[in-house]
């Protein structure tokens, strides 16, 4: 009987220590009145964190539980609890513009409509217009506006003129696969490193540049149109000249440009923090000029990235939470703290400030943060709609096929025809 | 004789309860949820519309083929590869037995976040992989973006994963066969090869089956390495039924159709399960 | 004669050495990798030619870690997580297959089976509804949601099933006439004999449960309650991975799994052994 006496005095021990941690971290459901639980990630925390101290200042006891998980994963939590009709969803959370509008559309009700609240009467002209509308639905603002990623291209200084190369000369996407060219004969560097199997993100700033995008202002399904072609054109030609080295993931796209395989990356202003933090060896070596235009004196901004925070209704906090929310978004002081921490603010109030003008020594000396707060005034609005995801994917197929050397305007016709009965389930 | 007829019962009923609570529940919870459909923030009824539509997702039938070529592709060679490890492992003269079978075991705990992390850079283009091999004078590989060589890098890491546990079980079977059927055998000259196929494969049948419906259950559901590695692309060349049924409920909030997915699966796993017994001879 | 079945043994040998040479080195290295990026900085990842040799920074990746998600804590709750649902699971299994295997009554074939067709269910399916009830019964995050979910596990009961099987029921029907009780046969006599078997069980169970990832991520809400796969996921972020972090996570993550399978592995394969044998 000992050894039974063993097993019964270890299960019960068991049942002990589980039931006894019950009740103990559920403060952030309940809590205090002057508690806040946030779900963000990643360099966004810092941010964050700072805000709630400043607004300490004139609401004592203000505090914050944040709660940290990457992405995607943080989707996974956010997607199960609106599925459990917003419970278990913090006060406030982080959500990128790209699944803004999917939210939206499918959980209508789970989030604060924030023009009831007086926001966008009182700030919306303080954010760039691409942004505020993608936060709207049906006229009204779901989103306190965060970040942005205004786009250009990051390109090593040292190839360039190593291979004899004018950056400042390239202005169509023509002249930038021109440019390829001569690095692949000249140095054997990849001009991109598009994944072109899972990331559409080039393709889709050159539509979005162009006012386009996967659906058009009715939210239509509009893959197939001109500009649409025109840009996974340059998609086939990137990938048909050997100037695009195929890097999977982040991880390696990341490691291609800090190694030296891939001469340039198209992308969001935020790939300068991710340089500047995991290839610190390399200050003067990186440049920034604007987008390509499609055609000569074409449009040359567009975005990629950014991210919103969004209230639940679900919140016993609200009014706090958008007291809180309203100042985080609309402080310039909070929004150079963020920008110090290598993101770049929606706020538009804050353009003028001297951190703007600086020259940024791992940028070759050049004032990078002027030519992203010139270009963001210029981007288009881009029609995300609830079905953004299930575009992206056959997007995607789109410009795998095409690189597969298939026709463009057919992969795209193709694509388009998928999507359509996807969404006509 | 009363209490032993109370007896069994006793014993079951915690694992009942449990079931009933934690698994039975979510189970029929989402085939109930398989016949509904969501629309703007609510469910609706919807019959039998979610299986119906089944029938003519491109993608689904992509997902069920790509699923099938790697379970052929995968189960009998990893099994193969597992019990001629187990054999090898299994002989008197080896030293460091345990060391190599810990060694072999290991790739079989990884959790998912590291697993994803070291095979995503191993195969890149220019990754360790292809750089080893240029070095014997092959050229580049592109394991992760071209349809045919996704599907076989998939197949290679669940190889590398599940080797070694299958070997593992095999093992423990092999000391089970007694050392005079292959003495017996080496007098009348039969080789290792020989043995292996005549001695050791039949006497592991039981353990085979139970290794392939693991296996079985295992590829039918698979999800880790497509989700880390490929996220079902070129093309949805390796979209799994699993990873479909995550896309759906995850990326495009449908739970409905991911759920109607789910129970394909089941179906699925119990007629091959009953195709493995009727292979194998064995009587359930 | 003698001369060539020697050196063709001996080929044999070196044959099956280099087999197991081969698979030890395909098996190892993504661990070696992994220790080398625990002992380096970030960038060293990226560097080419790769960097192949240890550093010396682990225990800066180490502190860093612990700012971010703090480690120790973590740690604690993987184990006590881990540790206290091997325990129960264990005990779940073992009573109820006990009474699959050596006992007749009503229903058993139709649980049993049932059971095991549960196992056939993907688990992406089950997530919502097992959120919404412990969310409707305020379950959320706490070590309760973590733990109780998969006690009743299958593939455990069906292990330990096979195992008792091959439990000679002579040795019960003996020692019922000796007028044992039937609690007493199975705790003095018919389970000091499943050591091995228990050992194989706990052995899935922990690995079940140290990795267990989708779950963990839904059901905790709050940062003290992290598991290690969930905490890990944090490190994954938008624009800067710090890998040196990532690596020394995982590397501590491996090793009390590790540690557990060693201990246990030689009673690991006996315990497989039963469920071979009916």
């Amino acid at each position: 009987m000992k050894r039974a006496s063993i097993i019964f005095a270890l299960l019960l021990f068991a049942l002990a220590a589980c039931s006894g941690n019950d009740g103990s971290s559920e403060q952030n459901e309940s809590g205090d009145n002057n508690t806040l639980s946030v779900w963000a990630w990643n360099i966004n925390v810092p941010v964050i964190e700072k805000a709630a101290e400043m607004f300490a200042e004139d609401h004592p006891g203000f505090e914050l539980n944040i709660v940290e998980t990457g992405t995607p994963d943080v989707y996974q939590k956010i997607t199960t609890g609106l599925q459990a009709n917003g419970e278990g969803l913090p006060d406030v959370m982080l959500v990128e513009d790209d699944r803004l509008q999917g939210y939206l559309n499918s959980f209508p009700e789970a989030f604060v409509n924030l023009s009831e609240k007086g926001f966008a009467d009182d700030h919306m002209d303080k954010f760039p217009e691409y942004k505020t509308e993608l936060l709207s639905k049906d006229g009204d603002m779901y989103g306190f506006p965060f970040d942005s990623g205004p786009a250009g291209v990051f390109y090593r200084v040292d190839l360039f003129e190593e291979a004899g190369i004018d950056a400042n000369a390239i202005e169509t996407w023509d002249d930038f696969i021109e440019a390829g060219k001569v690095l692949r004969d000249e140095l054997d560097v990849a001009l991109t490193g598009i994944d072109i199997n899972n990331d559409d993100g080039v393709y889709r700033l050159m539509l979005n540049q162009q006012g386009t995008f996967y659906f058009d202002e009715e939210g239509n399904v509009d893959l197939t149109s001109e500009e649409s072609v025109k840009a996974m054109n340059v998609i086939q030609q990137l990938s048909e000249e050997g100037l695009n080295e195929n890097l999977v993931g982040w991880d390696a796209w990341i490691g291609g440009l800090a190694n030296g395989t891939v001469a340039t990356a198209p992308s969001g202003a935020w790939l300068s923090g991710s340089l500047t933090g995991q290839a610190p060896d390399m200050e003067g070596q990186w440049g920034v000029f604007p987008l390509p235009a499609m055609e000569e004196g074409g449009n040359r901004a567009a975005n990629l990235g950014g991210s919103n925070y969004m209230i639940s209704s679900n919140s016993e906090k609200v009014d706090l939470a958008y007291e809180f929310m309203e100042f985080f978004s609309t402080s310039d002081e909070v929004q150079l703290y963020a920008m110090e921490n290598g993101l770049f603010p929606s706020l538009n109030t804050i353009y003028t400030e001297d951190v703007f003008s600086e020259e940024v020594a791992y940028f070759n000396d050049q004032p990078i943060w002027t030519m992203f707060a010139d270009l963001i005034e210029d981007v288009p609005y881009a029609n995300y709609t609830g079905d953004y995801s299930l575009a992206r994917d056959e997007a995607t197929k789109a410009q795998s096929r095409a690189a597969d050397g298939n026709d463009p305007a057919e992969a795209l016709e193709e694509a388009a025809k998928q999507l359509e009965n996807r969404l006509n389930k | 004789m009363k209490q032993s007829k109370k007896f069994p019962y006793l014993f079951i009923a915690p694992a009942v309860i449990l079931f009933i609570v934690f698994t039975a529940y979510p189970i029929i919870a989402s085939l109930y949820l398989s016949f509904q459909t969501y629309e703007g923030g609510s469910y609706s009824f919807a019959g039998l519309s979610n299986y119906t539509r089944l029938l003519e997702d491109s993608i689904f039938w992509k997902a069920l083929g790509n699923t099938f070529i790697i379970f052929i592709l995968q189960v009998p060679i990893m099994l193969l590869m597992a019990m001629a490890l187990a054999s090898v492992l299994n002989s008197q003269l080896l030293k460091l037995k345990g060391f190599f079978r810990v060694s072999f075991f290991l790739p079989a705990v990884t959790s998912l976040v590291a697993y994803s992390l070291l095979f995503s850079i191993i195969l890149q283009d220019n990754g360790i992989l292809n750089t080893l091999l240029n070095a014997i004078g092959i050229e580049n590989i592109p394991w992760l973006s071209d349809p045919f060589w996704a599907k076989i890098s998939i197949v290679m890491a669940m190889m590398w994963r599940w080797t070694g546990y299958n070997m593992i079980i095999f093992l423990a079977a092999l000391q089970n066969i007694p050392d005079h059927m292959y003495e017996a055998a080496s007098i009348d000259g039969a080789g290792k090869i020989r043995q292996f196929f005549s001695i050791t494969i039949p006497n592991l049948k039981p353990i085979i089956l139970f290794a392939g419906i693991l296996s079985t259950i295992g590829t039918l559901q698979l999800f880790d390495e497509p989700f880390n590695l490929t996220q079902g692309g070129p093309a949805d060349s390796t979209m799994t039924l699993g990873l479909y049924i995550y896309e759906n409920g995850f990326e495009y909030f449908d739970f409905s159709y991911g759920s109607a997915v789910a129970y394909v699966v089941v179906v699925l796993v119990a007629i091959l399960s009953y195709f493995q017994f009727k292979v194998t001879g064995e009587k359930s | 004669m003698m001369n060539t079945n020697k050196s063709k043994r001996g080929l044999g040998k070196v044959g099956m050495y280099a087999l197991l040479l081969l698979f030890l080195v395909i098996s190892i290295f993504p661990f070696y990798w992994m220790l080398v990026g625990s002992t380096n900085t970030s960038d060293k990842m990226f560097t080419s030619p790769p960097t192949l040799l240890p550093g010396s920074e682990f225990m800066t990746n180490l502190n860093n870690l612990d700012a971010t998600v703090g480690i120790w804590r973590v740690l604690f709750n993987s184990l006590l997580v881990s540790g206290v649902y091997v325990v129960i699971a264990l005990a779940v299994s073992a009573t109820s297959a006990y009474a699959f295997a050596k006992y007749d009554f009503k229903g058993k074939n139709v649980i049993f089976t049932i059971f095991i067709l549960s196992m056939m269910i993907p688990y992406q399916a089950t997530l919502i509804p097992l959120f919404q009830m412990m969310s409707s019964y305020n379950l959320l995050n706490t070590y309760f949601a973590l733990i109780a979910p998969q006690l009743c596990y299958p593939f455990a009961i069906f292990l330990m099933r096979q195992n008792f099987a091959a439990f000679p029921t002579e040795l019960m029907e003996s020692a019922r006439l000796d007028g044992a009780s039937e609690l007493k046969i199975f705790m003095k006599i018919v389970l000091p004999s499943m050591k091995p078997a228990l050992a194989a069980t706990s052995i899935f169970l922990f690995m079940f449960q140290w990795n267990n990832f989708m779950w963990p991520l839904v059901a905790i809400t709050s940062q003290d309650m992290y598991t290690f796969p969930v905490a890990l996921s944090t490190l994954n972020g938008v624009s800067f991975t710090d890998y040196g972090q990532v690596m020394v996570g995982i590397t501590i993550a491996t090793i009390p799994i590790m540690i557990f399978f060693l201990v246990l592995q030689r009673h690991f394969i006996s315990g497989m052994l039963g469920s071979a044998i009916k």
